[in-house]
C-alpha cells in the first residue's frame, strides 16, 4: 500500500449509499433548474411573449401600389431590431378588418376600398426596447409613402417595465430555487460531515491532513457538481426540444429548439454548470467547518 | 526507538504526572501498567503525536514529534496503528467497513488483495466470516479483535493498543501472544497501555522498570522465551 492515501471522492468510499440517494436527488434537481434555466435564456423572461404580442403598424398612403409596399417591408425589415415586415395590401387589410368587425360591410361604398395598406413590423424579441422601437419608428416616419405609423408608444414604456419586472421576478424565482439548492446543500454536506466524523478523526488519528481533507472533500463536490449540473442542463434542454417538438405553440414564447444549440445557450449552460460547481465546493467547505466547530 | 523526556501533563486542575523518561525501542512489544485514571491513553496519545505534553518532548529516531515538522509528525501518524479502548463511535459500521477505512488511511491498494488480507486476519482473530457484521452487533472482545485486524491490515510500523489484552478477553490471550511476538520479529513495535498485565506474562517479561505511575514490561522476544507459551 503506498504511503499517501488518496483522498479523491473519501465520501463516497465512505459512505456510498446516502450519497447515491443524495445525487440522484440533486441530478432531478438540476434537470429542473436547467429546464427552467434554458427555458428563461430562450425566451427572456416576458420578452418573447412580449414580442410576439407588439407590433408596429405603418400605414401607407393610399396610392402608393403593391409592389411599393413590398420593397418598403424588404427595406424595413432588413433594419437590425426588424424581425419581420409584412406587406398587407389594401384588399387584405379590408378582409382582416371585416374579419374583425363583421357586418360592417356597408362601409365599402360603390366596390371602394376605404383602407390603405400597411407593413405590419414584428422586432426581436432581444431589441424590444424604447430606444429600438423609436429608431424603427423615426425610419419609417421619414419615408414619404409612410402616411402614419403606429406603435403605441404613449403606453410602450409602462408595458416594457412591467415585462422587465416579470423578467426579473421569472430570475428572481430560479435564483430563489438555487439559493434553496444552496442552503439545503450546506445542510446535507454538514450531515454527512457530522456522519462521517468519526472517520475523518480516524484518518486524522492516521496522519491525514484536515485541511487536505477538506480541500479534497470541497474539490471532488465541484467536480461532481459540475458533471451533475452539465448532465442536468443536457437532461433539461433535452426535455424542453422534446415539449417545443411536440407543443409548436410554445415557440411562441419559448423560441425555437434550434435556439438550444446556439453558443450563448451552451455557453450559459457550462456557466450555470461552473456556479453550481463552486456553489457545491462551498456547501462542501462550509458543511465540513460548521461539523468541525459543533465537534468542538 | 520511541523516547519521551522529562514528559508532564497538566489536567483536570492539577499535574498528573511529570518529569516522566521513556524509552521505547525497535523491534519489541511494550506493556504499559498502570491504575485507573493515571493517564495511560493519554500517554499513548502523547507518544502518538495526536496530543502536544504539557512538559518535555518525544522523539522518534531522533526528531522531536513536537518541537520539529510537521509533516514529520504526520508521516509518524501514517505509520501507527492505534486501537483505542472505547469503540462506540463506530457502531454504524460493519467489519468489512472498519477495513475497508483502514485501507484507505494506508493508501487503497487492490481490492482483491485487501479482501484476502482481510479474510486472513479475520481468521487469525478468531472473526472469520464477520466481515458484514455490524460493529453494534459484536461483543466487547470481538471488537477489540476486529479493529486489531483492521488496523494490521495497513502493516503499520508501530502499535499503539489501549486496553487490548484486557478487552480481547482471556481466551485471546494466547493468540494476542503470539501475535505480538511475531510483529516484534518482523521489526515491528507494540505498545500496550493496560491496568494489569497477565500473570504469565508479566512472569515471562521479568521486573518492570517503574516510571512514575507506570510500570513497563518489555516482553520478551522469540530467542528470549522461557519454556512453554505464557498465556
Amino acid at each position: 500500500m503506498s504511503e499517501r492515501p488518496s483522498l479523491w471522492w473519501i465520501d463516497w468510499r465512505l459512505s456510498p449509499g446516502p450519497l447515491v440517494r443524495e445525487t440522484i436527488g440533486r441530478f432531478l434537481l438540476f434537470c429542473l433548474l436547467g429546464f427552467a434555466l434554458l427555458t428563461l435564456l430562450l425566451s427572456g423572461g416576458v420578452s418573447r411573449i412580449l414580442a410576439d404580442r407588439y407590433a408596429i403598424t405603418a400605414v401607407l398612403r393610399a396610392e402608393v401600389p403593391s409592389g411599393e409596399g413590398e420593397g418598403l417591408a424588404r427595406k424595413a425589415a432588413a433594419l437590425p431590431p426588424v424581425r419581420s415586415a409584412t406587406y398587407r395590401d389594401p384588399e387584405t387589410a379590408w378582409k382582416e378588418f371585416l374579419r374583425s368587425y363583421p357586418g360592417l360591410d356597408p362601409l365599402r361604398g360603390a366596390g371602394e376600398n376605404p383602407l390603405p395598406g400597411y407593413i405590419e413590423i414584428r422586432i426581436r424579441p432581444d431589441r424590444l426596447t424604447v430606444e429600438d422601437v423609436e429608431f424603427v419608428v423615426s425610419a419609417l416616419r421619414a419615408v414619404s409613402q409612410v402616411d402614419q405609423v403606429l406603435a403605441g408608444e404613449e403606453w410602450l414604456p409602462r408595458l416594457l417595465s412591467a415585462g422587465r419586472l416579470a423578467s426579473w421576478a421569472c430570475w428572481g424565482i430560479f435564483g430563489a430555487f438555487l439559493a434553496g439548492f444552496f442552503l439545503f446543500a450546506r445542510l446535507q454536506e454538514r450531515a454527512r460531515a457530522v456522519a462521517l466524523a468519526g472517520d475523518f478523526a480516524f484518518l486524522a488519528e492516521r496522519g491525514v491532513s484536515a485541511g487536505r481533507l477538506a480541500f479534497l472533500r470541497a474539490a471532488g463536490a465541484a467536480l461532481s457538481g459540475f458533471l451533475l449540473a452539465a448532465l442536468g442542463a443536457a437532461a433539461g434542454g433535452g426535455a424542453l426540444f422534446l415539449s417545443l417538438r411536440k407543443f409548436p405553440i410554445l415557440e411562441r414564447v419559448i423560441g425555437s429548439p434550434a435556439d438550444l444549440l446556439l453558443p450563448r445557450t451552451i455557453a450559459s449552460a457550462a456557466l450555470f454548470s461552473i456556479g453550481v460547481a463552486l456553489l457545491c465546493s462551498a456547501t462542501s467547505l462550509l458543511g465540513w467547518s460548521a461539523a468541525r466547530a459543533g465537534r468542538k | 526507538m520511541i523516547e519521551g523526556f522529562r514528559l508532564g501533563v497538566y489536567s483536570r486542575g492539577t499535574t498528573l504526572w511529570d518529569g516522566l523518561d521513556f524509552a521505547f525501542g525497535d523491534a519489541a512489544a511494550w506493556f504499559v501498567t498502570g491504575p485507573p485514571s493515571s493517564g495511560k491513553t493519554l500517554l499513548l496519545s502523547i507518544l502518538r503525536g495526536e496530543r502536544r505534553p504539557d512538559a518535555g518532548d518525544v522523539l522518534v529516531s531522533g526528531e522531536s514529534l513536537y518541537r520539529g515538522n510537521a509533516a514529520l509528525a504526520r508521516a509518524w501518524r501514517a505509520s501507527c496503528g492505534y486501537i483505542p479502548e472505547q469503540t462506540v463511535a463506530d457502531e454504524r459500521l460493519t467489519v468489512g467497513d472498519l477495513f475497508r477505512r483502514s485501507a484507505l488511511a494506508g493508501g487503497g491498494g487492490r481490492e482483491t488483495e485487501r479482501k484476502e488480507r482481510t479474510d486472513r486476519l479475520l481468521e487469525m482473530v478468531g472473526l472469520r466470516g464477520t466481515s458484514a457484521w455490524r460493529i453494534s452487533e459484536l461483543s466487547i472482545s470481538e471488537r477489540v479483535r476486529a479493529c486489531l485486524a483492521a488496523e494490521l491490515l495497513r502493516g503499520p510500523k508501530v502499535l499503539f493498543c489501549d486496553g487490548l489484552v484486557a478487552g480481547a478477553g482471556v481466551p485471546s490471550w494466547e493468540m494476542l501472544w503470539g501475535l505480538f511476538r511475531a510483529l516484534a520479529r518482523e521489526g515491528n513495535t507494540v505498545i500496550l497501555a493496560e491496568r494489569r498485565i497477565p500473570e504469565r506474562w508479566a512472569l515471562a517479561a521479568g521486573d518492570p522498570e517503574p516510571v512514575g505511575p507506570f510500570r513497563v514490561y518489555r516482553l520478551p522476544g522469540p530467542a528470549a522465551e522461557p519454556k512453554g507459551e505464557p498465556g
